[in-house]
């Protein structure tokens, strides 16, 4: 995302503290009682790539979707610990026509289905990031979900770097 | 004294002078006892047994290195003579025991520095030539096992291992070793992919804005340090009573100027060794080097002069024989490895260049102006201690205490690179 | 000093009304992940991860994530939102143990 203004550190700085007074950090948490609802719960299994893909999509047909998505994701990530993926798709958010979900999966990670984003219009743009775990080398998806139930599908291989001095 | 006995006595006085000038002066470094957290103070410790075990951090090796050089400034053991040694009779070599050897992790591996073909070699480095064809070359075998014994004895200023030389290898896996390289001929298979060959690999993106605190936990981390410097201590005062305003204000430009020669305790400190000393002092609160706390607030000390140049004494005589002396350290083989910090760091050696799968630092271009650094990898934040102990593990060599001044003349060796460059911390890396 | 449920978010600089904005917030938080025993079997207990991240503005559910143990320790999330009118956007952060964590930033105009 872009700030308005210049570039420099310092700037950036000042930018920031503008900001910081914007947006206020939450107190420590507070244990609520509100318990999370059972359908998120079961978003993320442990299972193999195709049977998360089955058991979330039920077989359904997926189109190519790489003139539609753009799949942000380092190609090769420096740690599986943290890689920014950021998902990004070309169609319309009316409420005619819109992105209802996107879902971003890992194929070689004990738990392959990794978020899902469900999105009303008023988002503007269909449009999301998130820092995600990767076990290993393997295929980063984004399925996209349009609200007639079309679903489109790009994929692309993140290389997972191990070892080094570095730790 | 007669005359001219007295006028050689000066003669050989000055010259003695400068001959010292040059050479590191360790005579006037005093002794310190640490203020570090027990995990960082470098103890080894003897078990009942009679066997001694290295007291480290939470999930590191804890391995004795005993027998190998360290950076402590007592510690004149010499490098390991350079050796020749010939093939053992009676080994036959075999290749895939070789080539096992060359990947094993437990051991160079051999890997990262030098890449070989197969698509399980990920991430090869690109520090040594690339050995894929070496078989072609025809050199024998007794070149190859002395070049792997120690390598010293052909390349004198080679920056690889003497792996033989300090037993990480015994003779018969060297004998394998070689096997394996002899049986390495072209032509290379096309490359599949560009990633999988360090000379042609993508560097790495880095984690983004280090500076955003949507982006970089340690932000909202080192903020948690406000409140501390307006708490009171055991002693009834705070940081604030003597240093009025918040951090931002009270610090500002503070940090720039560190590591810095600190005449009331008679060495280099940086602002993590110095908060160890001044908070018991005044506040009351211990602050040890390495504690979550000391971090925390190094890292929020030095925000206030994000943006500021760099700005380490290096002029002063107490800052010239620091930096001798820290840069004597920076030049010191240690450890099993053999290795000094210029064998990875420096451009005409290992800097720029892929070990394994991590592209090494040029410490000539500055690389301290972000520590504390938060490690993605990790979900903590770090030090350059930390980050100087850590590398000891990999070379073998037994770490120092976090805050020992060998660690903080190291330190203002390398901040003078990033003098005059903006301070931006903390940084965000793997 | 405990930093779980720390939230920041992060707007625009200068936001104009009707624009598309994109925000970004990141939490402090564990995001626990399977532990296996010796034997590699899954340990059988509350792991503590955020799997709920509901993005309201003016009062209304923008966008929902389900997220699970494979997205990151302190995690980053961004999104979008249409700037439609000045206000609170909320970001509230649900974990598997109850814990309910929540950030807000005003959007205004100019």
């Amino acid at each position: 995302m872009r700030d308005q203004g210049e570039a420099g550190a310092m700037t950036r700085r000042e930018v920031l503290g503008t900001l910081g007074a914007l947006s206020v950090a939450a107190a420590a948490g507070t244990v609520s009682l509100t318990a999370a609802p059972a359908a998120a719960q079961t978003l993320g299994q442990n299972e193999s790539v195709e049977a998360g893909l089955a058991r979330v999509f039920g077989g359904r047909p997926m189109k190519d979707g790489g003139s539609l998505i753009k799949l942000d994701v380092p190609l090769i990530a420096e740690n599986g610990a943290v890689v920014p993926v950021a998902v990004e798709v070309n169609a319309p958010m009316t409420p005619q026509s819109y992105v209802k979900s996107i879902y971003v999966v890992a194929d070689r990670n004990r738990i392959p289905i990794v978020t899902r984003v469900a999105l009303s219009p008023e988002a503007g743009k269909a449009f999301m990031g998130a820092n995600i775990r990767l076990g290993e080398t393997g295929d980063v998806r984004a399925i996209v979900e349009q609200s007639d139930g079309t679903l489109w599908q790009i994929k692309r291989e993140v290389k997972v770097t191990v070892g080094g001095c570095g730790g | 004294m007669t005359r001219p006995i007295r006028w050689l006595g000066l003669i050989l006085l000055t010259a003695g002078c400068t001959v010292a000038a040059n050479a590191p002066d360790y005579s006037s470094v005093p002794r310190w006892s640490t203020r570090a957290i027990p995990p960082a103070r470098g103890d080894i410790r003897t078990e009942a047994d009679g066997r001694r075990v290295a007291v480290r951090y939470p999930g590191w090796s804890t391995k004795d290195y005993a027998e190998f050089r360290t950076y402590a400034y007592g510690d004149w053991r010499p490098e390991p003579s350079v050796s020749k040694a010939a093939m053992p009779s009676g080994v036959v070599g075999d290749a895939k025991k070789g080539r096992a050897l060359f990947l094993d992790r437990q051991r160079g591996p051999c890997t990262g520095c030098h890449l070989v073909p197969g698509d399980d070699v990920w991430p090869a480095g690109s520090v040594g030539p690339d050995l894929s064809t070496i078989g072609d070359r025809k050199l024998t075998d007794a070149y190859l096992y002395q070049q792997l014994w120690d390598p010293r004895a052909v390349f004198p200023l080679t920056v690889m291992p003497p792996w033989g030389v300090q037993g990480v290898f015994t003779p018969e896996e060297l004998v394998h070793l070689v096997a394996y390289l002899q049986s390495l001929h072209g032509p290379a298979a096309s490359e599949k992919d560009a990633d999988r060959n360090p000379f042609t690999r993508r560097r790495p993106v880095g984690f983004g804005d280090n500076l955003d605190p949507t982006n970089n936990p340690a932000v909202l981390r080192a903020e948690s340090a406000e409140a501390f410097w307006q708490e009171r201590g055991p002693k009834g005062k705070a940081c604030t009573e003597c240093h009025p305003g918040g951090v931002g204000t009270a610090m500002r430009g503070v940090a720039t100027r560190y590591p810095r020669y600190v005449p009331a305790f008679n060495r280099v400190m940086a602002i993590e060794d110095f908060l160890s000393v001044h908070a018991p002092d005044t506040t009351g609160q211990a602050l040890a080097v390495e504690s979550a706390e000391n971090v925390t607030f190094t890292m929020l000390i030095k925000m206030a002069s994000n943006g500021m140049p760099v700005a380490v004494d290096t002029s002063s005589p107490q800052a010239r024989a620091a930096l001798a002396r820290g840069r004597a350290s920076f030049v010191r083989r240690v450890g099993e490895r053999n290795h000094a910090c210029s064998d990875c760091h420096t451009p005409d050696r290992g800097a720029n260049k892929f070990l394994g799968g991590r592209l090494l630092g040029d410490a000539t271009a500055g690389m301290t102006r972000h520590f504390p650094t938060w490690r993605t990898s990790l979900n903590d934040a770090w030090d350059l201690r930390r980050r100087f102990q850590w590398c000891m593990t990999p070379l073998g060599a037994n770490m120092l205490a976090a805050d020992a001044i060998e660690y903080a003349e190291l330190e203002l060796y390398l901040a003078q690179f990033d003098n005059g460059k903006p301070m931006s911390v903390p940084g965000i890396r793997h | 000093m405990s930093d779980i449920g720390k939230v920041r978010l992060r707007l625009p600089s200068s936001i104009k009304a009707g624009d598309v904005v994109q925000v970004r917030c990141l939490i402090i938080h564990p995001m626990e992940r399977i532990e296996r025993d010796k034997a590699g079997k899954i340990i059988d207990k509350k792991y503590n991860y955020i799997n709920k991240v509901v993005v309201t503005y003016l009062g209304k559910t923008i966008s929902t994530f389900d997220t699970t143990q494979s997205v990151s320790e302190n995690p980053y999330f961004a999104f979008t939102l249409k700037a439609t009118d000045p206000g609170p956007v909320t970001v509230t952060f649900h974990d598997t143990l109850g814990g309910k964590y929540e950030g807000t930033a005003q959007i205004t105009f100019g």
